[in-house]
């Protein structure tokens, strides 16, 4: 389909998603965020270690700090989406 | 955050140099594959990225809200979200995310435990009052000592253990202070703001403001403006309190008292001079005194036991009937016919519940006679009803 709209040749197009997730990865792994143009934001975001009590037996647990990939949509994106 | 994103064009050149395509062809690339994805999201629902994660539309349900301002029950229409979900590859190193994680652990932590920062906070105010007389370390003390008042109030637990620390720095590090004016030396003693602008001395006044905010918390030396004033003010409040409390006490005890014994002197011996005794409680409740010399029937008394009630009156905490009764009647021995009279309420007279009304009927002079048969009788019933 990418290589339909785009005339590049399949294999180029499955090299670049490649590349691309690799690059995603590893600057998401860093702690950066990735801009996606036109689509929205790909982002580490570190949540605070929380108490969680079981509904039924009542114990209390902590889940430890962690970080979580985040994707944020644009707003016109999100919009679009949402009336389907 | 701007220097921690990856913006657009620098994705783009990345993906150019590593894929070895121009920069032109890999932003085509880059747009047409955001378009595919945008696409297959509308029609799939769910587009999976090999080597990054899912992406899904999640429909939320419609759900009933209510408008705050009016009250009125709303419902918010459903509608679909995007929603991420990183491949478990990507997320173990998301959540490895070495740098990342480090830093925005240890940011966290800053905001949790204000303990330490508190710690060196002090040392800070410590070193800076030790050199006072310099303007700017005076700005900073302050602006800590600001920030540690927000840290306090907001976490109030953890810093019990500053709390001694504090008030004793800024007073140590101040009387080496003092022999630099002729009258500073009051102001330590007697802190209070009006001397304050009196005093040449310019670094004074900063300090002031901080040493007043330091101490907060009652501690055994306050050396602060504001506090003893305040101190005073709630000390005389709760005193003028107290006093008009036990003034009105008092005022209650002695009216009850005296009645009573007005009521006994009135009656001599009640046993013997009951119309006496009915004269002086007619006129005292302005009850109409025109009954007492005709009531003398005995057949009247049960419905006039009912019938006329003087007033009604709560049981309260420590009250008991035989009180009423001498409060009422001017003598305790009358009080079976505050039993009789609130029978359907009282089982047993000895224990009836705080709260309960009382029925305080009038009584005639027949009645007052307590060597009668009927008040015998009375006085016998009442007396098991206690056994009960």
């Amino acid at each position: 389909m990418i290589a339909n709209a785009t005339g590049l040749s399949k294999k180029k197009v499955e090299q670049l998603i490649a590349t691309n997730n690799a690059i995603l990865r590893e600057n998401l792994m860093s702690g950066k965020a990735v801009q996606l143009q036109g689509l929205g934001t790909l982002e580490v975001k570190a949540k605070r270690e929380r108490e969680i009590v079981h509904p039924r037996t009542g114990e209390r647990a902590v889940v430890p700090s962690k970080n979580q990939l985040v994707f944020r949509p644009v707003a016109h994106i999100k919009d679009e989406l949402k009336k389907i | 955050m701007a220097e921690n994103k990856l913006s657009w064009t620098e994705l783009r050149r990345a993906l150019a140099n590593r894929a070895g395509v121009s920069e032109k062809e890999a932003n085509l690339f880059l747009q047409a594959f955001n378009a595919q994805l945008i696409e297959a999201l509308k029609q799939d629902k769910q587009v999976k990225i090999n080597g990054l994660g899912i992406f899904r539309l999640q429909a939320v349900a419609p759900r009933k809200s209510v408008n705050v301002s009016s009250g009125e029950e709303i419902t918010i229409e459903g509608y679909n979200k995007i929603a991420f979900m990183p491949e478990a590859g990507v997320k173990e190193l998301v959540e490895k995310g070495t740098v990342a994680r480090n830093e925005n652990v240890a940011s966290l932590r800053e905001e949790i435990d204000p303990l330490v920062k508190l710690g060196a906070q002090a040392d800070e105010i410590v070193g800076i009052l030790g050199e006072l007389g310099q303007k700017p370390g005076d700005v900073q003390g302050t602006k800590d000592d600001v920030k540690d008042d927000v840290r306090r109030t907001m976490y109030e637990g953890p810093e019990i253990p500053e709390e001694p620390e504090i008030p004793e720095t800024p007073e140590s590090p101040e009387n080496p202070e003092t022999p630099e004016s002729p009258e500073n030396p009051e102001s330590p003693e007697e802190p209070e703001s009006p001397e304050n602008p009196e005093t040449p001395e310019e670094p004074e006044e900063p300090v002031k403001p901080e040493v007043s905010e330091t101490p907060e918390m009652p501690t055994p030396q306050e050396s602060t403006p504001e506090k003893p004033k305040y101190h005073f003010m709630r000390d005389t409040l709760i005193c003028v309190v107290v006093l008009l409390m036990l003034l009105l006490v008092g005022y209650f005890f002695l009216r009850h008292e005296l009645s009573g014994w007005i009521n006994d002197f009135a009656n001599g011996q009640p046993k013997t001079e009951n119309v006496q005794g009915d004269n002086v409680q007619s006129t005292m409740y302005e009850v109409p005194s025109d009954k007492v010399p005709g009531d003398k029937v005995p057949g009247d008394e049960a419905p006039s036991v009912e019938e006329e009630l003087l007033l009604t009156e709560e049981i309260t905490e420590g009250s008991r009937l035989a009180w009423i009764a001498k409060k009422h009647y001017g003598n305790k021995v009358y009080w079976p016919y505050l039993y009789e009279a609130n029978k359907d309420r009282i089982t047993n007279p000895s224990k009836i519940a705080i709260g309960t009304p009382i029925r305080v009927p009038k009584l005639t002079a027949a009645q007052r006679d307590t060597t009668s048969a009927e008040f015998q009788a009375l006085r016998e019933r009442a007396y098991a009803a206690t056994e009960e």
